[in-house]
């Protein structure tokens, strides 16, 4: 059972919006425990990709495993079993911390007998008890960011996707999170993050980079930089990716 | 179906139901301000009719008429104008619907046997009030005419003469022809369906426009738990503007249930079912709390009020109107609601109404979570 020993597989997945086509089959596979990074710009199919693997949208052709379960058949296994953060911040403003936190304990279903040990636990790893009364929408943007993360976490998830989770926030909570996410992994979680910060792509084991819909380059970070620019050892990941954008251009 | 998704999402709306100023207004403040509105101000009872009497008799028997004018409940002698175009004038002015002129000369031609003609005016500009208006100045004229013919036989020592047919009127079911035990359960309708319509076509619109849905599709959550969950809170408040509804009907009106307060419930339940399907499909559809808002209003509060025999009587529509009308679901509640107020009517006689109802309510609620479905929960 090679396949299902990788958190994700996806082969010749193709999402079309009418007769736009925002992912234009893609493969690749994530191995468990792995920080996994989709690389690419803005309106690349970033998004559209994540959403499908979360099984937020269908995919239009393809195959596809996420956690063992079908992309096209077992859309809600996949939701109850993932933990999901997105760049918008999945919180409800007009509740505070513990609302929201108790919020997202009923929607993953997580036994009662658990619920004080979790509330516990988030909010050391959030440090937020001191705010746990207080709205969320007066909290700073990087302290709602640690909890819509920590909400994501609730029920336990053995694989976590982050849409953009490091967009608007600080340098130093980027790197709080970041050590926060290396922890998890230690701990065996594997984790799958898309952003637009090449400079992120350092964090993560290995990467695919997309543009347009098609996955232009894929591997490790330092093998990709290797590969493209064989003859500029300084060069980094954004560095091969103007290249590569330069090369398929002309 | 997993109860402890329902009961997350329904404390949630119940957080954002009592942090929102709106929201708490919508479902307290303006259901008790319609009651007191309706209650107060539209009444279809036709009495104390504002009557102006110019007198150019005056005499004992004319002063006798005015008197019996201003005795019955129906008349409210307001002037005596000392000449017709006085009397013209204050008809003009709105100050009177009912205008008598009493000849001069009046009492003598009475006595004397001859025809003896009172002129009467009527302001015609509300046809009800000038119908009603007119049948009972023609029973008070009747009843002058009955009294004096008794007299006159008296008189005569003669017997008096019974009328070979009489009919003997009954009312049955609002003995006092009172319109308030009418209007009462009317309110109750319209009001339900407002709070019930009005509050939940925000809710899901909400979601849109804080892009928290997108965070909702990405959650372990069915159509049918969410839809649930989004009405349990409200229906619990609707459920209590009902209460409030039955108690200010009582205190400040008088207007009594009869029947079976349970049934009662029940059938609220069912109706209140209907009108937060209504809303929450508007908002599902809409995406928009403003566009969510005013066609909630547009579809819900308006046919209740105008096509549910509320306020105009269905037997009088059109044929297409009384179809429509057949569709509103205030239609049924308001007919229960007459059987349980006026009628003391039971289940077995009010089951097809509370039958269409709950149809009503199972497509409603399934139409809801096909659209959330499409929605991607």
């Amino acid at each position: 059972m090679p396949l299902d020993a990788d958190a994700v597989v996806v082969t010749d997945l193709v999402k079309r919006f009418g007769r736009f086509t925002a992912v234009d089959r893609i493969s690749f596979s994530v191995r468990t425990g792995e920080i996994f990074g989709f690389l690419g710009p803005n309106g690349a199919g970033k998004s559209t990709t994540i959403r499908m693997l979360c099984g937020i949208i269908s995919p239009t052709s393809g195959a596809g495993r996420v956690a063992g379960f079908d992309l096209f058949t077992e859309p809600e296994r996949i939701k109850q079993t993932i933990g999901y953060m997105s760049q918008k911040f999945s919180l409800y403003p007009d509740l505070t911390p513990f609302e929201n936190i108790r919020f997202y304990l009923g929607i993953y279903n997580v036994p009662a007998e658990q619920w004080p040990e979790r509330i516990e636990w988030i909010f050391s790893v959030t440090r937020l008890s001191a705010v746990r009364d207080r709205l969320t929408r007066e909290l700073p943007p990087g302290w709602r960011q640690r909890l819509a993360l920590g909400c994501a976490l609730l029920h336990r998830p053995r694989l976590l996707f982050l849409d953009e989770p490091t967009s608007g926030v600080d340098p130093i909570t980027r790197r709080h999170f970041w050590e926060f996410i290396r922890r998890l992994t230690s701990e065996g979680v594997t984790v799958f993050v898309t952003t637009h910060y090449m400079d992120e792509a350092r964090h993560c084991g290995r990467v695919v980079m997309i543009n347009a819909g098609r996955i232009v380059a894929s591997g490790p970070p330092a093998e990709i930089v290797a590969h493209v620019l064989p003859d500029r050892p300084g060069a980094d990941l954004g560095d091969a990716f103007v290249a590569l954008m330069q090369r398929e251009a002309s | 179906m997993n109860a402890r998704r329902v009961q997350a999402i329904a404390r949630k709306e119940y957080y954002h139901l009592i942090r929102d100023f709106r929201s708490l207004y919508l479902a307290f403040i303006i259901p008790m301000l319609l009651i007191l509105l309706f209650g107060y101000a539209l009444s279809l009872d036709v009495d104390h009719i504002p009557t102006a009497v110019v007198d150019h008799d005056r005499t004992p028997e004319s002063r006798d008429i005015i008197r019996g004018l201003g005795a019955s409940v129906y008349f409210d002698v307001v002037a005596h104008p000392p000449t017709t175009a006085a009397l013209t004038d204050r008809l003009d002015r709105n100050q009177a619907v009912l205008g008598i002129v009493i000849p001069p000369g009046w009492s003598a031609d009475l006595k004397a046997g001859r025809k003896s003609a009172l002129q009467i005016v009527i302001d015609g500009s509300d046809p009800n009030t000038a119908g009603n208006t007119r049948a009972f100045i023609t029973a008070f004229i009747a009843q002058a005419n009955e009294r004096r013919l008794l007299d006159f036989l008296n008189r005569q020592g003669r017997e008096w003469i019974r009328p070979p047919v009489e009919g003997r009127i009954r009312v049955w079911f609002n003995e006092d022809l009172e319109s308030r035990n009418f209007i009462v359960p009317g309110i109750i309708a319209v009001i339900i369906m407002i709070v019930g319509a009005l509050l939940t076509s925000m809710v899901i619109a909400r979601e849109y426009e804080n892009g928290t849905m997108e965070t909702l599709r990405a959650l372990p959550v069915g159509a049918g738990e969410f839809f649930l969950g989004k009405a349990t809170p409200y229906f619990f408040i609707t459920l209590v503007d009902v209460l409030v509804a039955i108690l200010m009907g009582q205190l400040l009106f008088g207007v009594v249930m009869k029947a079976s307060f349970w049934l009662m419930i029940l059938a609220s339940a069912v109706y209140i079912l209907v009108a937060l399907s209504i809303g929450l499909l508007i908002s599902v559809k809409t995406k928009s709390q403003l566009v969510a808002n005013q066609l909630a209003v547009l579809v819900t509060y308006l046919p209740s009020l105008l096509l549910s025999d509320f306020v105009f009587p269905q037997q009088n529509m059109p044929v297409v109107l009384k179809a429509v009308s057949r569709l509103v679901p205030a239609t049924y509640y308001i007919d229960i609601l007459n059987g349980l107020y006026l009628r003391d009517l039971s289940f077995l006689q009010l089951w097809p109404s509370v039958l269409v109802l709950v149809v009503m309510a199972a497509l409603l609620s399934s139409l809801n979570i096909r659209a959330l479905k499409k929605e991607g929960l």
